[in-house]
């Protein structure tokens, strides 16, 4: 093979939209690097701090507290640990991203054209910051260290367009063996090690203290049954005396109510929802945008923040503001499942409703609904069984339900009794998981 | 007595914005009244795009389509979905919709007609519910009227698709590659079908086909299209070897279907 194919680019003029491409990879390459030394930094200074700086200030020890500077330093420290490297070519964010670094001339780049890189692109990146780059294919410590960033990725295309196949390709080998494979397992194991100082893990509390658990346990497994049909004369909520079987009736209202009307207001946003009907014209992009983020931001706010609202909002203890704050996520989250179900449908018989001269409207009724509606059941009832347990938490934050009985009892301490809420919503949770399961399977078909 | 024009495009030009593909180029052609025109060439050569330029359900880059001397391509969506009231469409894949029934899918072909409110509940008149019937029992199918679609034979569901292009009472057929899911046997009894409407009907029938011996038995008269623009145009019987090797390329080889 030539010697000297290395140098320049084989191709010496890039198009405009290349060179975009090209710098968002290395921009990309760049803060990846960047992450990854960062991420080491920050756990090897936790290590030390943990384990060896027994002598630092007691407000240090086993925080991740830093002095002030620290994590300036951190910052700057890794930047530089990142420049440097990626000059010397070591770099996993360019090899991540096809790119690899490449002298301009000659076999390889001396080490003092690398300093000298380094030391340019101190000077050349906030200038390029700054609005200053006269070229962005080739910036100034480019040049100066003599050396070029090239896509691996565009010359692995014209090997592969080249008749003779380009280069022999190493075989494929084990993925864990491979350098990806060993960063991978570092970081990892890296991960773990450090959660688990993070989280103040103790599995020997965990040991020690079992014989509390152990009380709890044998109170909760010897249910007591007084107040499941009678009415708990204490209990007080919002004026009413209430028995497990009335709220637990009471929860099941809440989830059918709130599925059932979180499903109707779905199924026509859903359709609004999907990229394929709304088309590319700019009217139908600004409805899609509407619907879609109104559903990744309503489904991002947890039903127990929804809760926390609807509770101040209609009264506390309310099982009304349950059904709202159900009603909302399940909105947000069937709309976004319904959607995609959409944009998955055959285009086919959308086509031929249009040819026929069909209008919107017909087109959902004749060529959509029918592809979509054994998913649209499916999900409806799948979301049915998670409002089903997620009503019994809600009431944690005042929005009413069978949970108010579960929580007033765990703070009075009546385990017994709890053991029998626990029970009571255990059979209804599973009795209906087993009920949606079955009707799934029933309409699906 | 001349035949008066049903169908004229002039200098019709599509292309695609993403990555700047010339579907078609400069196409002018017209088509008579009552004509059974089939549009040939090789797979990417801009034949489904040519019919989906007509009823717009791909709207044309430049260039204009007229109708019986209405512009197409200035119409309004609303205009436009009347106007495809009298177009029937009929697709290589069939575009049945599978889980609904074959009635329904018949009778979808009158979506155009009916009102949306009515068609929302899936209120069709008596007479559109007799007139499916009609169009099943003239393809064979009026047995099948109350099966799912998918239950069907590649062939039965073209058929279904042909129904369901005739409630739509056209005077002009599109059809998009009709037979390339079928096999021979399937394929020449479906061409039947078309040729009968175009015979009895009197309707005007614009289809693209793979095959060149399909397209000579059952054309009144041959477009050849190439990387979108027109390379031959012309009587069935005018095209011979050296033609063909113009049209399908050096190597390409007649296979006849039968």
């Amino acid at each position: 093979m030539d010697a000297e194919p290395h140098g320049s680019t084989r191709r010496e003029s890039l198009s405009h939209h290349e060179i975009r491409a090209l710098l968002k990879r290395r921009v990309l390459s760049f803060f990846l690097d960047w992450v990854i030394w960062g991420y080491v930094a920050y756990a090897v200074m936790f290590f030390l701090n943990h384990y060896w700086f027994t002598w630092i200030p007691a407000h240090w020890y086993d925080t991740l507290a830093l002095p002030s500077w620290g994590w300036s330093v951190t910052i700057a420290a890794t930047l530089e640990l990142t420049v440097i490297l990626r000059s010397s070519g070591r770099s996993l964010g360019m090899r991540a991203f096809g790119l690899d670094l490449r002298p301009t001339s000659g076999e390889r780049i001396p080490v003092l054209r690398r300093l000298l890189r380094i030391l340019c692109w101190h000077l050349s990146v906030p200038l390029a910051f700054a609005g200053f780059w006269a070229r962005p294919s080739r910036p100034w410590h480019d040049r100066a260290g003599g050396a070029v960033l090239v896509s691996t990725k565009a010359e692995a295309e014209e090997d592969n367009a080249s008749p003779d196949g380009g280069p022999v390709r190493r075989p494929e080998k084990r993925a864990l063996t491979t350098q990806w494979g060993i960063v991978a397992l570092f970081l990892f194991g890296l991960t773990f090690w450090l959660g688990w100082l993070i989280v103040e893990a103790n599995l020997s509390t965990l040991a020690s203290r079992a014989s509390k658990a152990g009380d709890l346990f044998r109170k909760i497994a010897r249910p007591d049954f007084r107040y499941f049909f009678t009415e708990d004369p204490i209990f007080v909520l919002r004026r009413g005396t209430y028995s497990i079987l009335d709220l637990m009736v009471l929860t099941l209202f809440m989830t059918l109510l709130s599925t059932f009307l979180g499903t109707v207001l779905a199924f026509p946003l859903s359709f609004l929802g999907a990229r394929n009907l709304m088309g590319f014209h700019p009217l139908g992009l600004a409805v899609y945008t509407v619907v879609r983020g109104f559903f990744n931001i309503f489904r991002a706010i947890e039903t127990l923040l929804w809760a926390t609202i609807f509770a101040v909002w209609v009264g506390w203890g309310s099982p009304f503001a349950g059904v709202l704050a159900l009603t909302i996520h399940t909105i947000a989250a069937l709309g976004k499942l319904f959607s995609e179900q959409v944009e998955g449908i055959e285009s086919g018989p959308l086509e031929a409703i249009r040819a026929s001269g069909g209008n919107f409207f017909q087109v959902i009724r004749y060529a959509v609904i029918p592809q979509v509606m054994p998913a649209y059941w499916a999900f409806t009832l799948y979301r049915w069984d998670i409002n089903v347990r997620m009503s019994t938490v809600i009431a944690l934050v005042g929005a009413g339900g069978i949970g108010t009985l579960l929580f007033y009892y765990k703070n009075e301490g009546e385990w017994s009794v709890v053991g029998a809420v626990v029970i009571a919503i255990v059979a209804v949770v599973w009795a209906m998981d087993y009920l949606s399961g079955w009707l799934r399977e029933k309409v699906v078909r | 007595m001349a035949q008066a024009e049903h169908l004229v495009i002039d200098r019709l030009t599509k292309v695609y914005e993403r990555g700047q593909v010339v579907a078609l180029k400069d196409l002018s052609f017209s088509v008579k009244k009552g004509e059974f025109l089939v549009v040939i060439g090789l797979s990417g050569s801009g034949k489904s795009t040519l019919l989906r330029c007509v009823n717009r359900l791909i709207e044309p880059t430049a260039g204009s389509i007229r109708l019986e001397g209405v512009e197409l391509t200035r119409l309004s969506a609303s205009h436009m979905r009347r106007v495809r009231r009298g177009m029937g469409m009929i697709f290589q894949q069939f575009n049945l919709v599978k889980r609904s029934t074959v009635l329904t899918n018949v009778l979808a072909g009158r979506l155009g007609y009916t009102p949306t409110w009515r068609s929302m509940v899936g209120w069709f008149s008596k007479s559109d519910h007799e007139m499916a019937m009609a169009n099943l029992e003239r393809v064979g199918l009026k047995e099948k009227a109350h099966v799912r679609a998918d239950e069907l034979s590649g062939g039965q569901q073209q058929r279904v698709g042909i129904a369901r292009a005739l409630m739509q009472q056209p005077t002009l057929l599109l059809v998009d590659e009709p037979v390339s899911a079928l096999d021979p046997a399937t394929s020449n009894s479906i061409m039947q079908y078309f040729e009968q409407v175009n015979r009895e009907d009197d309707v005007t029938v614009l289809t693209s086909l793979h095959f060149l011996s399909l397209a000579r038995r059952f054309g009144t008269r041959i477009l050849a299209l190439k990387d979108g623009g027109i390379v031959f145009a012309g009587l069935p019987g005018e095209i011979d070897n050296a033609r063909f090797k113009e049209i399908y390329g050096e190597d390409a080889e007649e296979v006849e279907v039968r």
